[in-house]
């Protein structure tokens, strides 16, 4: 019990501390002790912190100005507060997941209308989403109807397809555009193809042996 | 097998006249006959002794023929091996044939995929991929265009997931990946891309 509490109390302040670390000597100095009571708001409603640390260092990666990164973060703590929202409206209760919030809000900032994300979530009660959401996005992103994409997408995962397989779906219905049939009709084919949708490709032999973990970065 | 008649035998231990057998038993009789006196003939041409001693006259052979000879005179080779351990030997070698095949691959864990990232500019000294896989650190991702035609390529190992990232060229110039087909506004005025990396083992 004691090492619980303990565990507890000093929880929180060595997460502020690491998140402070990362921003050190990351983005101008006088923008950390704002982006670092933003990622603390966060964490006190549950949201990922984690998205918000990216967008501060991608904002001083890219020199950009303190108070635009702090602005930028706060837009972001914006989008996780309504992708949580959206999912408590589908019925993600009691709490919806990290990784479920930052999903939506990838699916939101990629285009989708708030009431196609809602629908998907709805009929994808377990998570993971994410593969889900990407599909739907993708065939927004290449101006398929947002219901007929989100449509095609359920049809598989009731079909019995999930994880990164429903991205081989829009992928195929992708093909059938580059094929010179109509979207409409693509997603037609499609539909009746399902669940038999031809599978991604593996990375090769010759991809897996050029392939390279990241290195340190180099010095400034 | 033939068996020999029996009166054959007793006609070559002279119990029975060769006379009182059948024609056909009289000839096989003389043949066998022959073949007695053939054998018990002296061995024409050059006695044993001569050639003894014409071997022993005869100088060595070299070492060079004789590793010839040796090495054209068929030979019998015998193993003697004990099952276990063929079997030990036998993983042993398969063992090290894979990691001989796999040398030098990276190991990819069960939630790790391949990223590719392609990108043409032709008069570019340097280009690095940058994004929230690396925590937006310049240079730690670097692109490579070793064959001179301009266009710059990198594969890497990552964690499967969704990332953003754009291109640093000669370190100043940021760029998104126009081969993407996932764009994202970056909050700060321009578009990220976005990479989906799929777990190679699926």
């Amino acid at each position: 019990m004691r090492l619980g509490l303990a565990v507890v109390l000093l929880a929180g302040p060595l997460a502020a501390q690491s998140v402070q670390g990362r921003l050190a000597g990351r983005i101008p100095s006088e923008a950390v002790p704002t982006v670092d009571s933003l990622v603390q708001v966060a964490r006190r409603e549950a949201l990922p912190t984690e998205p918000l640390v990216q967008k501060a260092l991608e904002g001083g990666a890219k020199q950009v100005p303190g108070p635009r990164i702090v602005a930028a973060v706060q837009v972001s703590l914006s989008q996780l507060r309504d992708a949580r929202d959206l999912l408590l409206r589908a019925g993600d209760r009691p709490r919806p997941q990290p990784g479920e919030v930052t999903t939506v809000a990838w699916a939101l900032r990629r285009g989708l209308p708030a009431p196609v994300v809602e629908r998907v979530v709805a009929a994808l009660p377990q998570p993971p989403r994410a593969a889900a959401m990407h599909a739907v996005a993708d065939l927004v992103a290449h101006r398929f109807d947002p219901d007929s994409a989100a449509d095609l997408i359920i049809a598989a995962v009731q079909d019995g397809l999930q994880g990164e397989r429903l991205l081989d779906v829009s992928t195929a219905a992708l093909h059938e555009v580059q094929r010179g049939h109509t979207r409409g009709d693509a997603i037609a084919i499609v539909r009746m193809q399902l669940p038999a949708v031809p599978v991604a490709p593996r990375p090769t032999r010759s991809a897996v042996a050029r392939a390279r973990r990241p290195g340190p970065p180099a010095p400034p | 097998m033939n068996t020999i008649d029996p009166r054959i035998h007793q006609a070559l231990d002279g119990e029975l006249s060769p006379d009182a057998l059948p024609p056909e038993l009289q000839r096989a009789i003389r043949q066998v006959a022959a073949a007695a006196d053939l054998l018990a003939a002296p061995v024409r041409g050059v006695s044993v002794e001569l050639r003894v001693m014409a071997e022993i006259h005869r100088p060595a052979p070299t070492w060079a023929r004789r590793v010839a000879r040796w090495i054209v005179t068929p030979h019998a080779l015998t193993f003697r091996f004990r099952p276990a351990w063929s079997l030990a030997f036998a993983a042993a070698v398969a063992v090290l044939t894979v990691f001989a095949a796999r040398g030098g691959e990276p190991q990819l864990a069960e939630h790790e995929g391949i990223a590719q990232f392609v990108g043409r500019f032709p008069d570019a000294r340097s280009v690095h991929v940058v994004g929230s896989f690396n925590d937006w650190r310049a240079g730690s991702i670097a692109l490579e265009d070793q064959d001179h035609d301009g266009v710059w390529r990198a594969t890497v190992v990552l964690p499967a997931g969704t990332y953003e990232y754009m291109f640093v060229v000669d370190g100043e110039r940021w760029v998104p990946d126009h081969l993407a087909d996932r764009l994202v506004a970056d909050e700060f005025g321009r578009e990220n891309s976005v990479v989906i990396v799929r777990p190679a083992r699926r």
